[in-house]
C-alpha cells in the first residue's frame, strides 16, 4: 500500500518568496535592528553595541520629548478632524447628488494630485503662503495683511490637508456611494428629515469607510516630515523633525530610534483601535 | 358619501421619455385593503412610491384626505411603507428599528420603548426585541418591518411585495397576520404584488395593472368572473378563454364546439368569452344540458381539498376545471380519459376588445 504524501507546493512558495524576502530584508530586519539600536550607546560620535536603557530613560523623562509627542498627536488629530469634516460634504455631494459622469470625473481629478510628488506640491504651497506670496499679494491689494501663514501651525495644517484631502474624499465617496439608497428613503418615509437622515442613517451606514479614511489621515499626518518642516517652520518640532534633529546632532541614532519606536507604537494602537471600532458589530 | 382617503387624479409618471405610469385615475377608500397586481415592470412600485412621495408625479395630482400631496415632502407624509427589501436599518436592533419612527416624532424614550415592545409582542416576536436584525429569520424580519411601519398608527400603510422573499408556507401565515391586523386596526392597506393568490386572498378590491395602465379595478370575484379584457382573463389564469365567430342562430362556433350564450352575441361578430374554471361541470355520459363539449384529461393538480383538472378540447383549446376533490367520485381520472364538460350560458362572460 502506498500512502500519498503531500508534496510541498513549490509553485505557491516560489511566487510568495520574493515578497517574503523583500519584507524580511527591508521591513522586519530594519525594524528589529532599530529596536536593538535603541539600546546601543554612542561614544565619541560612534555607536557601540550595548544593552542599556539609558536612551529610553533619557528620552522618556524629558519634557521636550513629551511636548513634541503631544504636539504631534494634537496636530495629527486636528488634521484628521478637519480633513474628515471638510471632505464629508464634498463626498456626500459626489455620492448622492452628482451624476455618474460627474462622479467619474471628480474621482479622476482627485487622483491627479498623486501624479506629482508631495514634496513638489509643498514647495508650490510655500510660494502661495509666503509673506510676499500669492495670497498676501492679493490681500495687500485689498488693503489687508500681510498675514504670517508660512512657518506657523496654520501652514503645517494646510500641508496636511494637501496630503490627506484627496484620499479622504475618494475613500469617503466610495463608502457613501455603496449605501443602499432604499435605507435613506426608508428614513424619510418614517418621518426623518434630510439633514437628520445624514446623521442618523447615512453616517452609521458608512461608518467603516469614514473611519478608514480618518485613519489614513491620521497615519499620513502623524508621520509626515515635509509639511511641519517646510510650511510649519519646524517650531515647535514634531516627532519626525525630532528624529532628524537627534540623529544629526551628535550621531544620536539610538535616541532617534526611541522616538521612532514610540511613533510606531502610537500608530499601531490608534490604527488597531480605530479599525476595531470601524468593524465592531453592535450588540452581542 | 365622504371623500375617499386617496385620489389619484390624472397622474402620469415619466422617467425621461419612458412613461412608467400612464394617466391613472382611481380612488382608495378609507379602511379598505386594496391590492395592485400586475406583471413585473408594469408600474406598481412607481405608483406606490408616488403615494409615499419618493417619486414626484410628472403630471396630475394626488390627494390624501382631500389635500394635495404635491408639495408635501416624503418625511412630512404619514404614509409608512413596508419595503420589498424590508430596508431594516442594520445598525439598529429590532426594537430600535421599530422605535425609529416614534423617535422622529419626538416621543420620549420610555414611552417609545414601551410602544415598540408592545408591537413586537403583538406580532409575536417580543423575545427577539434586542436581537440584531441580521440575525433574525426572514419571517421575523418581516414582522419587524411591519411593526416599524405600524407603530406610529398611520391612517394608511403601503406594502411593496412584502412577502416575495418568504417561503411558501410562511407566505400563507403572513397573509393571515396581515388580514387580521388590517381588520383589527381598520387601517387602509395598499398592497403591491405580482402574486394573484396574495392579492385575491387578502384584498377587498384589486387593481390589475398592465404597462403603466389600469386594466381593471374590482373585487376578486368581479375580476375572476367578469374580466374586463383578454389581458385580465389571461393574467388571472383560472379562466377558460374561447374564441370564435357568431353564427346566424346567435351561437358561437369555436374549435371546441358550438356554444349558446343566451343571445349575448351578435350574429357575424368575432367574439372571445371566458368561463371560470369552477363553473365547468364534468360527467362521464353526455348530460342533457346546453354547451356540452368533450375534452381529454391531461393532468391534475391539488391545492388543499380543491383539485384542478387540465383538459385539452378540440383545436388545442386548454380547459381548466376546478372542483372539490370529493365531487369527483365515480369519475375516472386517468390521463387520456375523454369526459363531457359543460357550462351554463349565464356563466359565459364576453370579453371586450
Ligand atoms: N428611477 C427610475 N428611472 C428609470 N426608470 C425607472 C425608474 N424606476 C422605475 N423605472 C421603470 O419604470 C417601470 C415600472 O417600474 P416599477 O414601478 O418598479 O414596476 P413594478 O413594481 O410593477 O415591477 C419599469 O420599466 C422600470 O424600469
Ligand atoms: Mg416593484
Amino acid at each position: 500500500m502506498t500512502t500519498k504524501t503531500t508534496k510541498p507546493d513549490t509553485y505557491a512558495i516560489a511566487w510568495r518568496l520574493p515578497l517574503i524576502v523583500w519584507q524580511g530584508l527591508f521591513f522586519v530586519g530594519p525594524l528589529l535592528f532599530m529596536v536593538a539600536m535603541s539600546f546601543f550607546l554612542v561614544k565619541n560620535y560612534r555607536m557601540e553595541v550595548a544593552l542599556q536603557f539609558s536612551n529610553w530613560q533619557r528620552m522618556l523623562s524629558k519634557d521636550f520629548f513629551w511636548d513634541a509627542y503631544f504636539f504631534t498627536l494634537w496636530l495629527a488629530l486636528l488634521a484628521t478632524i478637519i480633513t474628515s469634516l471638510v471632505a464629508f460634504p464634498a463626498s456626500y455631494f459626489l455620492a448622492f447628488k452628482a451624476s455618474e459622469r460627474l462622479r467619474r470625473w471628480a474621482i479622476f481629478f482627485l487622483i491627479i494630485p498623486f501624479f506629482t510628488s508631495y514634496l513638489v506640491r509643498i514647495f508650490a504651497w510655500q510660494v502661495i503662503l509666503a509673506q510676499s506670496g500669492v495670497i498676501n499679494a492679493g490681500l495687500s491689494y485689498l488693503g489687508l495683511g500681510p498675514w504670517q501663514m508660512l512657518n506657523t501651525q496654520f501652514g503645517t495644517m494646510v500641508g496636511y490637508l494637501v496630503l490627506c484631502l484627496p484620499l479622504a474624499v475618494i475613500l469617503q465617496t466610495f463608502s457613501l456611494a455603496n449605501i443602499d439608497k432604499r435605507l435613506v428613503e426608508a428614513a424619510h418615509n418614517l418621518g426623518c428629515g434630510r439633514l437628520r437622515t445624514v446623521f442618523t442613517v447615512v453616517v452609521p451606514l458608512a461608518k467603516t469607510g469614514l473611519i478608514v479614511a480618518a485613519v489614513f489621515c491620521f497615519i499620513l499626518s502623524f508621520g509626515d516630515f515635509v509639511s511641519p518642516y517646510y510650511l510649519g517652520g519646524s517650531k515647535p518640532p514634531t516627532l519626525s523633525i525630532m528624529i532628524v534633529d537627534t540623529s544629526k546632532s551628535g550621531q544620536q541614532w539610538p535616541r532617534a530610534a526611541v522616538v521612532a519606536i514610540m511613533m510606531i507604537v502610537t500608530l499601531l494602537v490608534v490604527a488597531f483601535t480605530a479599525i476595531g471600532f470601524a468593524y465592531r458589530k453592535r450588540g452581542k | 358619501m365622504a371623500e375617499p382617503l386617496v385620489v389619484f387624479d390624472n397622474v402620469v409618471k415619466r422617467f425621461g421619455t419612458f412613461e412608467a405610469v400612464k394617466r391613472m385615475n382611481f380612488e382608495i377608500r378609507e379602511g379598505e385593503f386594496l391590492a395592485f397586481m400586475g406583471p413585473s415592470g408594469c408600474g406598481k412600485t412607481t405608483t406606490l412610491r408616488m403615494l409615499a412621495g419618493l417619486e414626484q408625479p410628472t403630471e396630475g395630482d394626488i390627494r390624501l384626505a382631500g389635500k394635495s400631496l404635491l408639495d408635501v415632502k416624503p418625511h412630512e407624509r404619514d404614509t409608512p411603507m413596508v419595503w420589498q427589501s424590508l430596508a431594516l436599518f442594520p445598525f439598529l436592533n429590532a426594537r430600535e428599528n421599530v422605535e425609529f419612527g416614534l423617535k422622529m416624532r419626538g416621543m420620549d424614550k420610555p414611552a417609545r420603548r414601551r410602544k415598540a415592545l408592545d408591537w413586537l409582542e403583538r406580532l409575536g416576536i417580543g423575545e427577539f426585541a434586542e436581537r440584531d436584525v441580521n440575525s433574525l429569520s426572514g419571517g421575523q424580519r418581516q414582522r419587524v418591518a411591519l411593526a416599524r411601519a405600524l407603530v406610529t398608527e398611520p391612517k394608511i400603510l403601503l406594502l411593496d411585495e412584502p412577502l416575495s422573499a418568504l417561503d411558501a408556507h410562511l407566505v400563507i401565515r403572513m397573509q393571515g397576520v396581515l388580514t387580521k391586523l388590517q381588520r383589527e386596526l381598520g387601517i387602509t392597506f395598499v398592497y403591491v404584488t405580482h402574486s394573484q393568490s396574495e392579492a385575491f386572498a387578502m384584498a377587498d378590491r384589486v387593481v390589475i395593472m398592465s404597462k403603466g395602465e389600469i386594466a381593471q379595478i374590482g373585487s376578486a370575484r368581479d375580476i375572476y368572473r367578469t374580466p374586463a379584457s383578454r389581458f385580465v382573463a389571461e393574467f388571472v389564469g383560472r379562466n377558460n378563454i374561447f374564441a370564435g365567430t357568431v353564427n346566424a342562430a346567435g351561437n358561437v362556433e369555436t374549435p371546441a364546439g358550438t356554444f349558446t350564450l343566451d343571445g349575448k352575441a351578435r350574429p357575424g361578430d368575432k367574439v372571445s368569452f371566458v368561463v371560470a374554471a369552477d363553473v365547468v361541470s364534468l360527467s362521464v355520459t353526455k348530460p342533457a344540458a346546453p354547451n356540452v363539449f368533450t375534452a381529454q384529461l391531461i393532468s391534475e393538480e391539488f391545492v388543499g381539498s380543491m383539485v384542478t383538472l387540465f383538459f385539452e378540447a378540440p383545436g388545442d383549446t386548454e380547459v381548466k376545471v376546478q372542483v372539490q376533490e370529493r365531487s369527483l367520485e365515480g369519475i375516472p381520472r386517468e390521463p387520456g380519459q375523454t369526459l363531457f364538460l359543460s357550462f351554463d350560458p349565464s356563466h359565459a362572460h364576453i370579453l371586450k376588445g
